[in-house]
């Protein structure tokens, strides 16, 4: 089959490779419909999480047709259509049963390299490194997807193609984040990144009955997105002060909630983000949180801080004092997405939840390549390539 | 020597640098990096007590020959302990050497414990090899990579 791979630094190519095969009586083999790029993936082709080898299936955010299944399948059929979350989660651990389907015990064949890196191994992710467990991933036109009785939902029959992918990922991790950061109703919410997990970080907030919500970019066409699509209001960090901008939207407290959705790339303006490329750089801090120390000074006391943008390692110049004087929560998470799937359809199938404005950009799988240049550098006003193999 | 022959040795020192680069990795202590198993002595490590939480009741987890495979498969070179763990966690599952033990067969202690869990909680151990990949440039960084994600089931801190 043909697939999109990591060639090396700032490199993808379309190979041929092998086809997948069930290597678990819990798998099913997917023929992909629809794969899109995400910005996590920028982190790995960039060669920010250096666990990638040349050859390597990129894509974890993705939906298709069940056409093989394992034997101890049982509620997942060939001929179904399926979206499917991006973390391999086996549904029977102490975690899965939390409904912290992100950090599942059994889901990373590869548990010693991030126990040795964070002290316990977080579930593993398709498509992502062998850090995270060495699953080919969805750039191709057919994929291996472990414990699909847990991980591959049924998509109802009203919700698209177009809709349904970002269910896999992107909306997930919003949803993620308004949730677990406590958003409820009367709250204002800032939301840092105007690319697919913050715009749906921002609806999954409206639609958890926040009062006001915020999104904070620079990039002209993602803040129009928010604007039109989302609904929500929104902040250019290189046109204004953000946390002046905060102070005034919330009367003086600053917003209730303020979720991160930026990651270890963290664009900063002057002389503090010329440090933090240089330290980056010279690999004595892993990622640049300028993002995550602005929701922190934005935020209100007692207020809470959620992280979602990916961090490897390191980073420098964490305001730990406004979190302790203020009496912040501050709370991260890969995506759960077996935990929200089901409710996303649901909003998605009644019109609440949309999507489809995110696939600026829709080709075929050999234009991969072209695709993932225009995602990086969000030329030609790209928020997601999606591939159609 | 041919040139792909050495090219495979090459290779192979790599992949065996890689699985120790992330042996070494757990007995490191970086002031906020990377995360030690212990700062013991390989001595006092050899002898600690490895355990996993497996979300089983304790009798179901077993004894001697009815332990899980992997780990009845290491028969009398260790001793097993199974306790009920707090707050419906199901059992802890520990285990260590009777006598004196080297990295491998702590390497392989590590492996039957992961394995006895995914036995006993979801019925099969996770398997991800082979899979689909492009042509894979012979590179040291490449191979060294393998050899760590090879040998991951045998390492981390526990
Ligand atoms: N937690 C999870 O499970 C999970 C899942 C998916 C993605 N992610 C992470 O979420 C982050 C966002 O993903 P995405 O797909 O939306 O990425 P993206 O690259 O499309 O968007 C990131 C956005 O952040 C903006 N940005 C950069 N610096 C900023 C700053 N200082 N302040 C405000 N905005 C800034 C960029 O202009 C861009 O629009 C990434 O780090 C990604 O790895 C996490
Ligand atoms: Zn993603
Ligand atoms: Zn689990």
């Amino acid at each position: 089959m043909r697939a999109a791979t990591w060639t090396g630094v700032n490199e993808v190519s379309v190979e041929t490779v092998p086809d997948p095969q069930i290597l678990n009586d819990h798998d099913v083999i997917l023929r992909v419909r629809r794969t899109t790029t995400c910005g996590s993936d920028l982190h790995l082709i960039g060669g920010y999480i250096p666990a990638m080898r040349a050859g390597d299936v990129l894509g974890h955010e993705f939906m298709g047709e069940v056409v093989e299944v394992g034997r101890g399948v049982r509620h997942r059929r060939v001929g179904d259509r399926v979206v499917v979350n991006s973390f391999v989660a086996c549904g029977s651990c102490w975690y899965c049963r939390q409904e912290l389907y992100s950090l599942c015990d059994n889901g990373n064949p590869n548990p010693g390299i991030t126990e040795g890196l964070w002290g316990q191994s977080p579930g593993g992710c398709i498509g992502y490194s062998h850090a995270m467990g060495g699953y080919a991933g969805s750039h191709a036109e057919y994929v291996r997807v472990p414990y699909a009785d847990v991980g591959a939902f049924v998509v109802p029959d009203e919700v698209s193609d177009d809709r349904a992918l970002f269910a896999s990922d992107a909306v997930s991790t919003g949803w993620t984040g308004a949730d677990l950061a406590g958003t409820k109703p009367g709250d204002v919410v800032a939301v840092w990144g105007a690319g697919g997990v913050g715009q749906m970080a921002a609806r999954a907030a409206m639609l958890l009955g926040a009062e006001r919500v915020l999104v904070v970019d620079r990039v002209p066409e993602r803040l129009a997105q928010v604007r039109e699509h989302v609904g929500a209001g929104t902040i250019d960090y290189s046109q204004t002060d953000v946390l002046a901008e905060l102070r005034e939207a919330t009367g003086g407290r600053g917003p209730d909630v303020c979720i991160e959705a930026v990651g270890m790339e963290a664009h900063s303006p002057g002389v503090h983000g010329v440090y933090d490329q240089v330290k980056q750089q010279l690999r004595l801090q892993t990622g640049r949180s300028s993002a995550v120390r602005e929701a922190v000074l934005a935020c209100r006391k007692g207020g809470s801080v959620f992280v979602l943008g990916v961090f490897a390692g390191l980073v420098d110049k964490f305001p730990l004092g406004a979190v302790m004087n203020k009496g912040l929560t501050l709370r991260g998470a890969q995506v759960h997405g077996q935990r929200y799937t089901p409710r996303i359809l649901e909003h998605m199938a009644r019109g609440e939840l949309v999507t489809e404005h995110l696939a600026t950009h829709v080709m075929p799988l050999e234009e991969a390549p072209r695709g993932y240049q225009l995602f990086k550098d969000k030329e030609d006003g790209c928020v997601r390539a999606v591939f159609t193999p | 020597m041919a040139a792909p022959t050495l090219l495979d040795r090459a290779a192979g020192l790599a992949g065996a640098a890689g699985a120790e680069l992330l042996r070494r990795l757990q007995h490191v202590r970086l002031p906020g990096a990377g995360q030690a198993s212990t700062t013991d002595d390989p001595g006092t490590a050899a002898r600690r007590w490895r355990a996993v939480t497996v979300l089983r009741p304790p009798a179901e987890v077993g004894t001697g020959a009815d332990l899980p495979a992997p780990l009845a498969a290491l028969g009398e070179r260790v001793e097993v302990r199974v306790t009920p763990a707090p707050g419906d966690r199901g059992s802890e599952l520990a285990a260590r050497f009777r006598e004196p033990a080297g990295e491998e067969d702590l390497g392989r202690l590590r492996a039957a414990l992961r394995e006895a869990k995914q036995l006993l909680e979801v019925g099969e151990v996770l398997r991800v090899d082979p899979q689909p990949h492009g042509r894979r440039a012979g590179t040291p960084q490449g191979a060294a990579l393998e050899g760590a994600a090879a040998s991951a089931g045998k390492e981390g801190v526990l």
